[in-house]
């Protein structure tokens, strides 16, 4: 049995099954992310294995001891929550030791361990302060200092950085990762932000509706996407609607397509082809390369984006995305007819519906 | 346009103060006063009045009995009061539109009527005509001064969070009341407690019929005096002013002493 192990776990809210049937089992010192939209269950996932909500099936075990039942004061988790919910009547340093107090320990251990906790945050010197004198990151690294400091036996963080701005977002989510490996801490975090969770997991659950979608490493869940719904909501992907031709090809309007076509998907199948906006090559000229797919059309809108340069093009009413490179961009303009080149091994083949 | 309205606010508050202000000024000239019937002023002045209050056998009895009955009522706000109205705010806020209206109840429930029926319900021993009855029955009547200011502060935090916070640090739910959620409304509870403090001080209906004469508190014995001796009663009243005061001031100091961040961040939220 893993570490933290959830069976066949249920939550209604009246008529609404905000939370279905979910099994996931968490191994110990791992950080695992749920991702998914608004309203898919990832709070209520995470409020019940906090003891918050009751599933109304199935059953939570943590370190082996069933905590299904067991009242959220007598679990042991550690939770951060979106909102700053730091005591606003305490100081930085009451707020950490908390739960320790309420729990008896005695004061040199518990100034000892606020004083670890404050360090590992890196605001060693923030003890005698307010909440209301704290930005709002210092705040969130307060609520995770005074999470950890109780040494829970799982940290749960319900989309800690949501409120932050997108500097501060990304440097406290390394500081999470770096803090959660230091200390082996069995994690799990809420996010709606794929590119969070894709860039500090050790495994994703990527939820839809109260269902697990997916359930894989980073890579797994950005390099091959299970379903429809993963493709679409992980990154951007071009989907090219088809129908499969035998198992290396599918037809794609007019043209056919060389691609990996799952044994499960027979000739004459409705599937979807996706193919990810950065294994897409674009030419000026027609390739010559026969390995490839190439597809021809003209380019629609030219995004700057950064790094990247993202490039629509109207392949006869579809339209697919490339991105290149600066150096790449240079040559391209608005309503140039163009040639698009990838690979099949770039493409992923999935039932359409 | 505006300048016109602006005086138009000043003597209209002005004329407000007045009335306010000049029976309790005119009521502290007459408890000091020798002779005022003909003069517009007093023609000397004297603490007799005073003397005679203070040396009156039932002037520290019904003084006590009042502080008894006050502070009785301001503990059971505390206790009984301020759990319930955390608890359905927090567990079952479906209930809170009940709690508002049962809250209102009391002011339309005349202290006539509240004392009468008291007496007839409890109408056995040891209750019957007893202070306890006198006490349950001003916590009944002062129980919407607790609860608004109260429920008005629960409000204004996020009770859900700072609960779910604590319970998850491991706190149980008295840890939580004491620890987190009362310092965070501290400004309501002690507004709360004055209110009731006051109301209940100056009650004079519940005890006049409840307990009389077998627990005679202050006011009561101010009435006695008015039909007496109107400067002894004038006297009597300050002395009742100056406990309402000296009670306001000492809530405010404590609130100004422990919970200046309370405040601030009640007042951000
Ligand atoms: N206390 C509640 N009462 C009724 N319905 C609820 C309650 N909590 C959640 N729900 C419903 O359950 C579903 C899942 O909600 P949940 O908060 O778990 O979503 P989420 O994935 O965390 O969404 P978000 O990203 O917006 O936070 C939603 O349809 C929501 O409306
Ligand atoms: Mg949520």
């Amino acid at each position: 049995m893993a570490y933290l192990d959830l069976k066949n776990v249920s939550k209604l809210f009246g008529t609404v099954a905000a939370v279905k049937d979910f099994n996931l089992a968490v191994e110990k010192g791992e950080f695992v992310s749920l991702l998914g939209p608004s309203g898919c269950g990832k709070t209520t996932t995470l409020r019940m294995i906090a003891g918050f909500e009751m599933p109304d099936a199935g059953t939570i075990t943590l370190a082996g001891d069933d905590i299904t039942i067991v009242p959220p004061n007598k679990r042991g988790t550690g939770m951060v929550f979106q909102a700053y919910a730091l005591f606003p009547n305490m100081t930085v340093r009451d707020n950490v030791a908390f739960g320790l107090e309420v729990t008896g320990h005695p004061k040199a251990e518990i100034d000892e361990r606020v004083r670890e906790m404050l360090a590992i945050v890196r605001l060693p010197d923030a003890g005698k302060r307010y909440p209301h004198q704290l930005s709002g990151g210092q705040q969130q690294r307060v609520a995770l200092a005074r999470a950890l400091a109780i040494r829970p036996r799982v940290l749960l963080l319900d989309e800690p950085l949501s409120a932050l701005d997108a500097v501060v977002r990304v440097a406290l989510r390394g500081e999470i990762r770096k803090i959660q490996l230091d200390l082996g801490i069995t994690t799990v975090y809420v996010t709606h932000d794929q590119e969070e969770a894709l860039s500090i997991s050790d495994h994703v659950v990527v939820m839809n509706q109260g269902l697990i979608e997916q359930l894989g490493t980073p890579e797994e869940i950005y390099r091959q996407p299970k379903t429809r719904f993963v493709a679409a909501f992980i990154g951007t992907a071009n989907q090219l609607h088809g129908v499969v031709v035998d198992r290396a090809q599918v037809q794609f309007g007019t043209m056919m397509l060389r691609a990996p076509v799952p044994s499960n998907l027979s000739a004459s199948h409705q599937v979807v082809v996706l193919v990810r906006p950065e294994s897409v090559t674009i030419h000026s000229a027609a390739p010559s390369s026969n390995q490839q797919n190439v597809l021809e059309g003209t380019i629609q809108t030219i995004t700057f984006l950064g790094p990247i340069t993202r490039i629509a093009v109207d392949v006869s009413g579809t339209r697919v995305v490339a991105d290149v490179t600066a150096a790449n961009r240079a040559a391209l303009s608005h309503n140039q007819p163009v040639w698009l080149a990838f690979d099949p091994e770039a493409c992923q083949v999935m039932a359409s519906q | 346009m505006k300048k016109q309205n602006s005086i138009f606010s000043l003597v209209l508050i002005g004329i407000f103060v007045l009335y306010m202000i000049i029976p309790i000024i005119a009521t502290y000239m007459f408890s000091i006063a020798t002779k005022w019937d003909v003069s517009i002023l007093p023609e000397g002045y004297t603490l007799d009045w005073y003397q005679t209050a203070f040396d009156h056998p039932y002037f520290s009895i019904t003084l006590t009995n009042s502080f008894i009955v006050s502070f009785s009522a301001v503990l059971a706000g505390l206790f009984f009061i301020v759990p319930t109205t955390y608890w359905v705010h927090t567990r079952v806020p479906s209930a809170k539109p009940l709690l508002d209206l049962l809250m209102i109840l009391p002011f339309g429930i005349p202290a006539v009527v509240l004392a009468l029926a008291l007496i007839r319900v409890y109408n056995f021993q040891p209750v019957a005509r007893s202070p306890f009855l006198l006490i349950s029955g001003c916590v009944i009547f002062s129980m919407p001064f607790m609860y608004r200011p109260v429920s008005n502060s629960l409000m204004a935090i996020d009770v859900h969070t700072l609960t779910e916070s604590a319970l998850n640090l491991g706190a149980n739910t008295f840890q939580i009341l004491v620890r987190v959620i009362a310092p965070n409304i501290m400004p309501g509870i002690l507004s709360g407690a004055l209110l009731v403090f006051a109301t209940v001080f100056a009650e004079f209906t519940l005890a006049n019929l409840i307990t009389g004469a077998s627990f005679k508190t202050f006011p009561l014995l101010l009435v006695e005096f008015t039909k007496r001796d109107g400067r002894v009663a004038a006297a009597l009243s300050v002395i009742s002013f100056t406990v309402a005061w000296i009670a306001s001031l000492a809530i405010l100091w404590v609130s100004g002493r422990g919970h200046k961040p309370t405040e601030e961040v009640v007042a951000a939220h």
